[in-house]
């Protein structure tokens, strides 16, 4: 297809697995499931297990005070490891020439949450809440203001496809020519509301998440940022493929036959030109809830059949919500730049073992398993979020 | 850089502005819209209309007018709003402070495409589907998204909605913008029928501020397409964007 390129030039991310590409890319390969923690300050009655970001973050600066939040310090700690491809984009293209689109479903709900009890308590706020903080769009205002971007700044929030659909968005904006240069990816932070919101809808797992198990019982929640600085330049790692579709079914719950998965990930084929054989690895949504894995895994089933090696990296670092997009698409950036020989090595399916056997059978990555992909290989990640909202990614290596 | 598109139709809600003939009215004499206010809500499958918010309420409202059957399930569409379901988080974010329980359905519409995901249930509409905000870039950003869309399927027609309504009364000092409770949903395309628009993303002349008005920057753009003016220049905190009437 004739189509721009675009180039997922250089990745900035932070998770419970730890900060920075390599880092990472080690405990992620090695299915490390000891970095996700109990926190009880979440949910009132309740110790969670959460993947919660471990390292000190940077400090937003005084200047953005406005801005100081724990979410957009976990953006500020991705970008700070990219700074020099950004600096050097903003240096070549102009700042009128570059932009950004972060998705995120909590932005700075965690710190508005405090200011909220305050006011509960006192009828008036903090001196330190600003709106900024809390608003959807402070959270692409906010890198904007920092970098001097001049470019478009905008935050996506379509819940847990936020993210994916950030870097769709980014795609567009360099094929338009609205951009020469673009910040894109997603940031969520772990908050009262969500642990409450999903604790409402007995949506949490008290252990760690199980995926695909027989006996999965829900969602372990998790923060993370990953941002990738996109270009619409040849080589290297590219999106090659974005698939959408909305559900038209419920609220918080999917259509039990996956039909609004399938859609999305055969779109995400169309759009990459290529067909589901040319697929070497899928990083699945696989949240963890009944009704989740059973419909992801007929949809997936149906397209690839047993083929197609796959894994939930949520038991690894949580579902971090409308984050998981932008993550899991560096997870699958990692495991193409990992490449070993005609081999690349595969984040493995971490969970209890236990298949469901009322749920079609998928080829769920083990540990150590590497997959047979000649370059240039492709892999796909799916995100599905609340309201129906689908997006589908395909990431590709450069002939 | 410009971008073109066509505008197949508009609609437009605000408290006593409800059709055509009353925007037309109220672009000859503009003036602060209404605060408060929602639309009747007969034209929403009655499962859905409990759980509509006011803003919900609104922006479908616009989303329906603009959009007739049986193209209602077939366009992409955007929801760009500043505030979207914030006012219904600070409500649960309150509940939390008090230790009170959540109610779970009121957590699944506190998303920020909660908007978009009642549309997409209330028409059948299965296509693709962004919901934005940009603080007080967000008009601008929505047309932005809306060609973002179109460039990825430029065969299928676009609805894009934008609209607010008054935020909460803990956060509303906070913020200052008009005060509205306001949907406009336009029907965009990338070729073929419509009224030709071009949209120019040009550098912010240095010293240039956001004029002061007293209705919302979606209400500024619909007074200017129904004014006939040549062009609307709308600085924002970046970029201006600037807004022409294209050639046919």
């Amino acid at each position: 297809m004739a189509r721009r390129p675009c180039s997922l030039s250089a990745l900035g991310l932070v998770s419970s697995l730890g900060a920075g590409a390599a880092d990472t890319w080690r405990r992620l390969a090695a299915g490390d499931s000891s970095r996700l923690s109990e926190r009880s300050d979440l949910a009132p009655g309740r110790t969670l297990l959460v993947g919660a970001v471990r390292e000190p973050l940077p400090e937003v600066p005084a200047a953005l005070a406005r801005y100081a939040c724990r979410n957009n310090a976990l953006t500020l700690a991705a970008l700070g490891q990219i700074e020099e491809p950004v600096q050097a984009a903003l240096a070549r293209f102009g700042p009128g020439r570059v932009g950004v689109v972060l998705g995120t479903s909590t932005s700075g709900v965690s710190d508005a949450e405090a200011a909220i009890a305050h006011h509960v308590r006192t009828q008036s706020l903090s001196p330190t809440f600003f709106y900024d903080q809390l608003e959807f769009g402070g959270a692409a205002g906010f890198v904007a203001e920092l970098l001097g971007l001049r470019g478009p700044a905008y935050t996506l929030s379509t819940a847990c496809s936020s993210g994916a659909r950030a870097l769709a968005s980014a795609r567009s904006l360099l094929a338009l020519g609205a951009c020469d240069a673009v910040i894109a990816g997603a940031t969520d932070s772990l908050c009262g509301l969500t642990a409450g919101g999903f604790g409402a809808l007995q949506a949490i797992a008290d252990g760690v998440t199980n995926p695909m198990s027989a006996n999965r019982a829900g969602i372990t929640l998790g923060e993370a940022s990953a941002l990738f600085l996109v270009t619409g330049e040849p080589g290297g790692i590219q999106l090659q493929g974005a698939g959408e579709s909305s559900e038209a079914h419920h609220m918080s719950a999917p259509d039990p036959e996956g039909r609004g998965a399938r859609e999305a990930m055969e779109a995400a084929l169309r759009d990459a030109g290529c067909g589901a054989d040319d697929i070497a690895y899928l990083n699945l949504h696989g949240t963890g809830t009944p009704l989740n894995d059973a419909m992801e895994s007929v949809a997936v089933a149906a397209l690839f059949g047993e083929r197609v090696p796959c894994s939930s990296t949520k038991p690894l670092v949580g579902h971090t919500l409308g984050a998981a997009g932008a993550l899991e698409a560096a997870f699958c950036w990692l495991v193409l730049r990992g490449r070993e020989g005609a081999e690349l090595l595969l984040p493995p399916h971490a969970f209890d073992g236990v298949r469901d056997p009322a749920l079609p059978w998928l080829r769920l990555a083990a540990k150590g398993e590497r997959a047979r992909a000649a370059p240039p290989a492709r892999v796909m990640t799916n995100s599905f979020g609340f309201g129906g909202n689908n997006c589908t990614l395909v990431l590709g290596e450069s002939a | 850089m410009t971008l073109a598109v066509r505008v197949r139709g508009f609609a437009a809600w605000a408290p006593g502005l409800e059709d055509a003939a009353a925007w037309r009215g109220w672009s000859a004499a503009p003036g602060p819209l209404g605060r408060e206010g929602v639309p009747d809500a007969r034209f929403l499958p009655a499962m859905l209309r409990r759980r509509c918010t006011p803003l919900t309420r609104i922006m479908l409202r616009a989303a329906f007018d603009v959009c007739p059957e049986p193209l209602r399930a077939e366009v992409r569409t955007v929801f760009a709003s500043r505030h979207g379901s914030i006012n219904e988080s600070i409500e649960l974010i309150e509940a939390v402070a008090r230790r009170q329980p959540i109610s779970p359905a009121k957590f699944s519409h506190t998303v920020h495409n909660a908007q978009a995901a009642l549309y997409s249930i209330a028409t059948g509409n299965r296509r693709a589907s962004s919901s934005l905000a940009a603080q007080e870039d967000t008009l601008a950003s929505g047309w932005i998204e809306a060609l973002a869309h179109l460039e990825r399927e430029p065969a299928r027609p676009l609805l894009l909605v934008q609209g607010d309504v008054p935020l909460a009364p803990t956060f509303a000092p906070l913020v200052d913008e008009p005060v509205a409770s306001y949907a406009v949903a336009w029907l965009l395309a990338a070729d073929g029928d419509g009224e030709p628009l071009e949209l120019a993303l040009e550098p912010a002349a240095p010293g240039v501020t956001r004029p002061r008005r007293a209705w919302p920057e979606a209400a500024e753009l619909l007074r200017w397409w129904l004014a006939d003016e040549p062009s609307l220049e709308l600085p924002g905190p970046r970029q201006c964007a600037v807004f022409r009437r294209g050639e046919a």
